[in-house]
């Protein structure tokens, strides 16, 4: 193997800390602008969930992706696939993007409405944030980090969630979850009314 | 590592290379059936205990990182197709799917049986014994499917996982088409077992079974090493055997401890010096070793004067379909677990040579939620899951079936001289490749198979959403081989027991010494010839 000269060491300790610190601030920086007001994610979050999850869950699902979105970390392992020796690693924060999403349609709904985005009945919203996936060529709901967009991202935090699996076939799979063997073998029970919208 | 490090001396009995599934049982048996001692040599680091891994899992789970950081060495990019870049104590089976079937009575005989590649030299009867020992020492429930498909001499461990809500409905619509199916042996306790948890479906078998339901390696070398019966060495590579200069037995093993950050900076020589020495390190590592143990009086490498060693790598290619069915399946119930039957494991007579497995689970393919309907409208809010609930109103089945390929010579494990490792070694390349008779039928059993499928789904009034065939990039699934054992020194390198031809006192166990590879999942069957071998080292 070949070292590296001290000087070229040296060089690539100092190219390398400031990248890394600047990564680590910017990801802080777009956690804080998505939670600090979160008005425009809670009002993405009520135009693309489903109505009848109501507005606490709506919230909770919003609170839940703000977690997410702290949580994440660039540069993780990810799993390694079989039949390759190829590894891989988490991106960049996909949390500035996103942050900076929320910001242009917050500006937009002004620009054209001369409201804020929160501010805006469900149509119009709607049609804003269609207007943003038809212009990234969305056409599925991929995994949240790959996201290209902060509204899709928000939907595959629900989408793939137990929660939305167990709402769209009305009973309890539970899926991941510890359950016992036994009960499995049953159909599974209809969701508590609780559970329902 | 500096030329003046002092080199550490490790004397033993038995030294086992490698610490994965393979290990495990020999290392196990060994210590019940002997007083030696025995150390194991393992390259990648202590995998993370049990308490931490459903915390592992929820990363798993929420952002797709590996639940096994760290278990991989820096700088084995390799050429070909590697099954998993895995290396860590516990193998990769600290990641398996814990699906344990036995292989079949016609495994051992296809030249005999069928005209066709390599009788093994020895029988599913000889193995059976061995079967049943790997069976009770991971802890395996099964259900006994029909004695003349699945025969066996003694029942199995534990009752079989109780099939799904779903499986059940897959399986009545199986037995309208005329197939008969069980629920798939596995490595998971259907009940407590042997000090581990039962199975509580969490459903991530793959990668990490939470719990310790599902039988990892590391529950062994736990129990070993608190019982003082082995010294496990982490982090330690070793780069070559030596024999011994009077002898053609292996003298010593020449390693390197890895350095606190993992590579060379910081690492320190040991040697391994023992009376027997058992290469457990699967079908890459295994070979790999032998070839780089070259000298002048082995200059191909050791146990290797038939010119076999890294040839003749096997596994198995698949087809796989999505079948559409008037059911309403509810998936999420138990995804890792499937039906499964040896119907098709014997070539019916007067047809072309085709031997499959058959295996259903639940699936969700196109009943997952989407942004646009069939017409290509957007959907938002109310409309996306509307447009899910319609469309989950009917369920899926995933059918997949491997069938078997017939190794050619050149299907094979050889040193690439182009890539090194930080301690100057070459790493391997690998290139799987059928035998011309095996490449002949391939296109036979696709279409044969894809029929299969259609006939299927016919049976259920369902329609077959898409096939394909599982060997991309070269890859064939369960590799082994590279190792084969024979009664003949001159076309293969391990007798019948895993001892080699050429050195009495050195072993192969497990993958590597297989013949072909079978239709099925091979990790039950690694085990069994580990055991088998375990008791030869003994001897």
């Amino acid at each position: 193997m070949r070292f590296l000269s001290r000087r070229a060491f040296v060089g690539a300790l100092a190219a390398a800390i400031p990248t890394a610190s600047l990564i680590r601030h910017a990801h802080a920086e777009a956690v804080k602008r998505i939670s600090g007001d979160a008005s425009v994610l809670q009002a993405l979050g009520e135009a693309v969930l489903p109505s009848e999850l109501g507005d606490a869950r709506i919230a909770s699902t919003v609170r839940g992706f703000q977690r997410w979105i702290v949580g994440y970390r660039e540069s993780a392992e990810l799993l390694h696939g079989y039949g390759t020796s190829k590894l891989e690693q988490s991106g960049p924060t996909p949390a500035t993007r996103w942050a900076t999403q929320l910001d242009a349609l917050d500006a937009t709904a002004r620009r054209t409405h001369g409201q804020a985005f929160a501010a805006l009945t469900m149509t119009q919203r709607r049609a804003l944030i269609q207007s943003e996936l038809n212009a990234l060529k969305a056409d599925r709901i991929l995994a949240i980090s790959r996201a290209p967009h902060v509204a899709l991202a928000l939907l595959a935090h629900f989408y793939g969630s137990v929660e939305a699996t167990d709402l769209c076939y009305d009973a309890s799979i539970s899926r991941q979850s510890c359950r016992p063997l036994a009960s499995s073998t049953r159909k599974p029970l209809p969701l508590a009314p609780t559970r329902r919208a | 590592m500096s030329r003046f490090t002092k080199r550490r001396v490790i004397e033993s009995d038995i030294c086992i290379i490698g610490s994965g599934i393979s290990a495990a049982m020999v290392a196990q048996k060994l210590a019940r059936i002997t007083t030696g001692k025995i150390v194991v040599v393992e390259a990648g680091d202590e995998a993370p205990p049990l308490r931490q891994r459903y915390s592992l899992r929820d990363r798993f789970l929420q952002y797709g990182e590996s639940p096994w950081p760290n278990d991989h060495l820096d700088g084995y990019e390799i050429d070909g197709p590697l099954q998993s870049r895995s290396m860590q104590v516990g193998g990769l089976a600290m990641h398996w799917g814990g699906v344990t079937p036995r292989w079949s009575p016609e495994d051992f005989q296809i030249r005999t049986r069928f005209g066709i590649g390599t009788d093994w030299p020895i029988s599913y009867e000889d193995l059976d014994p061995y079967y049943q020992e790997a069976e009770e020492v991971m802890g395996v429930a099964g259900e006994q499917g029909p004695a003349a498909m699945d025969p066996r001499g003694k029942p199995l461990p534990m009752p079989g996982i109780p099939l799904t809500y779903n499986l059940k409905l897959l399986k009545d619509w199986t037995t309208q088409a005329g197939i008969t199916m069980w629920s798939q042996p596995v490595a998971k306790n259907s009940r407590p077992y042997d000090g581990r948890a039962e199975c509580c479906r969490n459903d991530t078998c793959t990668p990490i079974c939470p719990i310790g339901a599902k039988y990892s390696p590391d529950f062994t070398w736990d129990r070993l090493r608190k019982a003082n019966r082995i010294t496990l060495y982490p982090r330690t590579l070793i780069r070559r055997l030596v024999m011994d200069e009077s002898s053609t037995r292996i003298a010593s093993a020449e390693a390197v401890q890895r350095g606190p950050r993992g590579g060379l900076r910081g690492s320190t020589p040991v040697e391994f010096r023992a009376k027997q020495f058992v290469v457990a390190g699967g079908y890459v590592w295994s070979a790999h070793l032998l070839l780089l143990s070259q000298g002048s009086r082995a200059p191909n490498g050791l146990a290797n004067r038939s010119g076999t060693v890294g040839k003749y790598l096997a596994g198995h290619r698949s087809q796989q379909a999505q079948i559409a069915l008037p059911l309403r399946l509810y998936p999420g119930m138990g995804a890792h677990h499937s039906l499964v039957t040896k119907q098709f494991m014997r070539a019916p007579e007067g047809s072309r040579y085709l031997r499959h497995d058959l295996r259903v689970w639940e699936s969700s393919h196109e009943r997952e939620p989407r942004l646009r309907d069939d017409a290509g409208t957007p959907l938002l809010g109310d409309a996306i899951l509307n447009d899910w609930r319609k469309r989950t109103a009917t369920g899926v089945a995933r059918v997949r079936a491997y069938y078997d390929v017939i190794p050619d010579r050149s299907s094979e494990l050889t040193l690439d001289a182009s890539r090194r490792n930080e301690w100057g070694d070459p790493l391997p390349r690998l290139v799987f490749r059928d035998a011309p008779e095996s490449a002949a039928l391939r296109g036979y059993s696709n279409e044969t198979l894809r029929a299969l499928f259609a006939k299927m789904a016919k049976a259920g009034g369902g329609t077959v959403l898409g096939a394909a065939t599982g060997d991309g990039g070269g890859w064939q699934d369960h590799p082994a081989g590279g190792c084969r054992m024979g009664t003949d020194p001159s076309t293969s390198v391990v007798d019948r027991w895993g001892r080699t031809h050429d050195h009495e006192n050195l072993f192969v166990a497990g993958a590597p010494t297989c013949v072909s590879a079978s239709c099925a999942n091979a990790t039950l069957t690694f085990c069994a010839l580990a055991l088998r071998t375990a008791e030869e080292v003994a001897r």
